[in-house]
């Protein structure tokens, strides 16, 4: 029988702190995207394998640092991500959410299979850093702890962006109100395109991160999207600080769920508060627009 | 109104030529048929509550998953036989879609299709975890059938029925209660509907044949396991089959589950590697091109009466 | 009047004419679903490939009864359902005169009950889980060793070095939970002790709260009913959370070059097993290497192996029964024992398996090194395995 201890459980806080904020970072994005634009992305996730990918080739092909590589992964997701939303998700803005939710599934199942034609469905990884520090008995993974001081710093420059810059502010009140926003003399279809582009190269590097820990396949990323939505919902969001924290509590949730019950049931505890939290807080979801 | 005959006549000769069909046809043939029975209930019961409400349920698959458990269990532990161990499907997929459309369907547009993106999943750890009942990650096997077109016929009268129960529905108040929460539900509520219990009772109906249809496939297939009947894929398949014939219409679930599951045979069939690619870029047009379906495109056309 | 009405019968029809193909008569067609697309593409394709490669050969030294035979293959999607369908339809539709597996258990699963329905029989070339040949059927035929021996030898050589306690992960789902389940039995008849067994869903990717229970109970030996991306990600965070097992091995995906490429100097010592490797010296395994170089240009895994071995016992199968009746060939496989490229065949009154060895193999300075069994090992299991920071 497994004694829980003391330490068993602050290892596995300390481990999903360090993956939570991966998963802030990938929330921030889907989290942009459906204030701003009230569009379900579920291919957000694809966004993310796609960043991985990226990090991956620099990687294999070119011997690039994998944490250097983000700062060529998100640009490129940002135009993926902005040329995706030129080219199909405007359509759908306004329309019924059925809608977006179907056509941005269709996008990830299209993106999918393309990657596995170009690169077939071969699990490959990032070999760049293995091993932990030890720290009084906890082990602290020495690639995710990179991860996560970058996931962080990039959260960080993401709020700078939105509270600092002329179009971060734009983007905040098209989410706030977009009617008007629009009387304002908002542009709220270049504001779209930007934040849908944000909202990719987030992904995209999330995906870089996540390229150092684990495998990469065309189909990693269908797994973030949906606690991309708890994080969100956790956090109360709206209120982009919130996903952050949200993203946190989702890492620690998942890690004590499966040591204290089993891993076969971390889903249904996530899911469980999912739903409850829906139900109890619907009014803190997502900025104000109901 | 096109006249009775006109619509009486060809229906039937359609169903006398499916009743007769396994008697002059291979088993391929048969089992091709039973596949498409399959969808045009899936579909057409998606579109009982997502079609014709607008509350899109994207974890409908989980409701198949836990009919196939259900009858599966009933023939090998309990000793059923196969007929009514489907139909008994029915029951606790309706529990299911009581225990979460109760709370859930208060929940406004995105935030449902949300809670039921996860259901599906639940619903599968579930199932794995409990592997004393269930045989957990190695599923369940059933006694191999040795005759299909008895399936055929149960299945067939499935699709039937949930195409019979949508031209009731639609035909009458219930229907138009229905169709006006999907139209603007704050509107419907003003005007004294009770949205909520509506809402409820669709899922409900919507949900139960799923169970039906899980439950004979877990016949056809004798042998059942978690990944293999709770994939979200299946609700997107229903969906968009749903949604390329025509949502919120009686014939549109079944001319799109007959026409994607043609195509998917014929046409995707012989691009090995990128059909699901297609099938990616088929959902995709489908929702920019022509949102309401093939009937949409032909009632630009013809003159189509509501209810069909 | 609703012109779909009227077209959807004519639309059915030209479905299934369309669909029926043609061959020329006189060639021995064999039926099979493939999974050339999907979850097991990989595997799918060499399964092909070893299927063709016997194709060719049979027909080079001219044909069986006096006839070629012909590989008709469908993908199947790595969908059982999609598996049952093709089966209906290679058999009724395409009337093929024998069948052959496909690739996976639950596909052999699905795809073994049309083939019972129709009294053909099937040897099902890379289906590894026992349960399928619980279910009573007369003409179904296993070749590959299963599931449950998988770490046979892994257990043994740890109860040859005295290791009591053994503890078990493995992804829920069929192959996988077989053998950790298999495993454990294992364990227990050799007097060792399970102090821990847990499933993981399948798509796992962190695995520390298991790892973290598992090292609290620091467990002499650690196995792993696993593919290969859960392989290679238990590997990695045992060594990031420093658990330090005597030994450690994993039921698939150690076998494959990746898993090396993947974690270097981390994959040392890992212990994986096979059911073939390309170096055992099984009469023809020399000459299978050979062309089927020549024929694919690649190496081949041990699905193709295992899929040309198969087709060869069938072939075999039909020369001694001069037949292709379905009860002639069952008389004939049941009591044949014979070995091939791919090693033993033999198999009890179920149809089951029960010669074929597996092997298990240890990485090593970058070599994957067979330590088990003996007669057919090229090395000596390097044991026990150093903890993590005195690497």
């Amino acid at each position: 029988m497994v004694h829980i201890t003391g330490t068993m459980v602050l290892q596995v806080v300390v481990s999903g702190l360090l993956v939570g904020g991966l998963y802030a970072l990938v929330a921030l994005g889907l989290s942009l995207v459906f204030g701003v634009m009230r569009v379900i992305n579920i291919a957000h996730g694809t966004f993310l394998m796609l960043g991985a990918y990226v990090t991956y080739w620099l990687f294999a092909l070119a011997g690039l640092n994998p944490f250097l590589s983000i700062l060529i992964s998100v640009p490129v997701l940002f135009v993926v991500g902005a040329l995706i939303q030129r080219l199909f998700v405007f359509r759908v803005v306004n329309a019924p959410e059925l809608s977006s939710l179907l056509l941005t599934f269709g996008i990830s199942i299209l993106l999918a299979n393309l990657a596995m034609l170009a690169w077939t469905s071969d699990y490959r990884s990032v070999e760049f850093l293995t091993g932990s520090f030890i720290v009084k008995n906890i082990a602290i993974s020495k690639p995710r702890s990179i991860a996560f001081a970058l996931a962080l710093a990039i959260t960080a420059i993401a709020f700078l962006f939105l509270h600092r810059t002329k179009i971060g502010k734009a983007i905040r009140a098209t989410s706030q109100n977009r009617e008007v926003a629009e009387v304002c003399g908002i542009n709220v279809r270049r504001i779209d395109l930007i934040t849908f582009g944000l909202g990719a190269a987030l992904a995209g590097a999330g995906g870089s991160l996540v390229s150092v820990m684990f495998a990469v396949y065309p189909e990693m990323g269908q797994v973030y999207v949906f606690k991309s939505f708890l994080v969100i919902v956790l956090g109360g969001a709206g209120n982009y600080p919130g996903a952050f924290f949200g993203g946190l509590l989702l890492g620690v949730i998942e890690g004590l769920s499966s040591l204290f019950l089993t891993a076969q049931l971390t889903e249904v505890v996530s899911y469980v508060l999912l739903v409850a939290l829906l139900l109890l807080r619907p009014q803190g979801l997502l900025g104000g627009r109901t | 109104m096109p006249s009775l005959a006109k619509v009486v006549l060809p229906t039937g000769i359609l169903m006398a030529a499916l009743a007769v069909l396994p008697m002059f046809s291979s088993g391929y043939h048969v089992s091709f048929t039973i596949q498409v029975f399959m969808w045009i209930a899936l579909a057409g019961s998606w579109n009982i509550i997502s079609g014709l409400t607008g509350y899109v349920s994207f974890g409908h698959v989980a409701f198949f998953g836990v009919g196939a458990y259900t009858s599966a269990l009933l023939i090998t532990k309990a000793g059923w036989h196969w007929l009514p161990a489907g139909l008994a499907g029915c029951g606790p997929a309706a529990l299911l879609a009581l225990l979460i459309g109760y709370p859930c369907l208060r929940l406004k547009g995105p935030y449902f299709a949300i809670a039921m993106l996860g259901l599906n999943e639940v619903v599968r750890a579930l199932v794995s975890y409990f592997e004393g009942l269930t045989g957990g990650g190695s599923g369940i096997s059933l006694p191999p059938i040795n005759a299909t077109v008895p399936v055929y016929y149960a299945m067939g009268a499935t699709a039937l029925a949930v195409v019979v129960t949508t031209y009731l529905i639609i035909n009458s108040r219930f229907g138009l209660r229905l169709i006006s929460i999907r139209e603007d539900e704050i509107a419907a509520e003003t005007m004294g509907i009770d949205t909520a219990r509506m809402k409820l009772y669709a899922f409900l109906i919507s949900a139960a044949f799923p169970g039906i249809v899980g439950g004979f496939y877990a016949w056809y297939a004798s042998h059942i396991e978690p990944m293999g009947v709770f994939p979200l894929i299946t609700t997107i398949t229903m969906i968009i089959m749903c949604l390329f014939g025509g949502a919120g219409t009686v014939l549109g679930p079944v001319i799109g589950a007959t026409l994607l599951s043609i195509m998917q045979e014929l046409v995707w069939a012989r691009f090995l590697f990128v059909h699901q690619a297609i099938f990616g870029a088929l959902i995709i047009g489908v929702v920019l091109l022509m949102p309401r379906g093939i009937l949409g495109v032909a009632r630009q056309y013809f003159r189509l009466p509501r209810t069909v | 009047m609703l012109p779909i009405v009227r077209i959807a019968p004519i639309l059915l029809t030209a479905a299934f004419a369309l669909a029926a193909t043609s061959a020329r008569a006189e060639d021995i067609r064999i039926g099979a679903s493939i999974s050339l697309t999907g979850t097991y593409a990989k595997p799918g394709t060499y399964t092909q490939e070893g299927y063709l490669l016997c194709e060719k050969e049979i027909n080079d030294k001219g044909g069986l009864l006096g006839r070629k035979v012909k590989f008709v293959v469908y993908d199947d999607k790595s969908e059982p359902p999609t598996a049952i369908k093709l089966y209906e339809k290679l058999i009724t539709e395409d009337k093929v005169e024998l069948v052959m597996g496909p690739y996976s258990s639950p596909v052999t699963n699905a795809a073994s009950t049309v083939s019972e329905k129709y009294k053909k029989l099937m040897v099902a070339s890379l289906a590894a889980t026992t349960s399928i040949w619980e279910r009573g059927y007369k003409y179904l035929f296993m070749t590959i060793s299963p599931a449950e021996v998988y770490l046979e030898g892994m257990i043994e050589i740890a109860a040859k070095n005295g290791l009591k306690t053994v503890a078990v992960l493995n992804e829920d789902t069929l192959f996988s939970k077989a053998a950790a389940n298999g495993t454990i039995d294992l364990a227990k008849k050799h007097g060792m002790q399970v102090v821990f067994h847990e499933a993981y869903p399948k798509g796992t990717t962190d695995f520390t709260p298991i790892l973290i229970k598992i090292k609290s109970l620091n467990p002499d030996v650690i196995a792993a009913g696993s593919y290969f991306d859960d392989s290679v990600a238990i590997t990695r965070q045992m060594k990031e959370l420093d658990v330090n097992p005597k030994m450690y091995g994993v039921t698939v995906g150690g076998d494959l070059p990746e898993f090396y490429k993947l974690l270097d100097k981390t994959a040392e010592y890992v212990y994986g097993s096979s059911q073939w490797e390309d170096h055992l010296p099984y009469p023809g395994a020399k000459e299978f290497l050979a062309s089927y170089r020549a024929m694919w240009k690649h190496e081949p895994s041990y699905h193709a192996a295992a899929a040309y071995g198969s087709c060869q016992v069938f072939a075999e199968a039909i020369r001694k029964a001069n037949s292709l009746d379905s009860d002639k060939l069952r008389e004939v496989l049941l009591n044949l024992k014979t070995t091939t490229a791919f090693g033993d065949y033999a198999v009890d009154a179920r149809g089951f398996q029960t010669a074929h060895k597996m092997v298990v193999h240890q990485w090593q300075n970058g070599k994957k090194v067979t330590v088990w069994p003996d007669n057919l090992a090229d090395g000596k299991p390097k044991f026990p395995t150093p903890p993590w920071n005195s690497r």
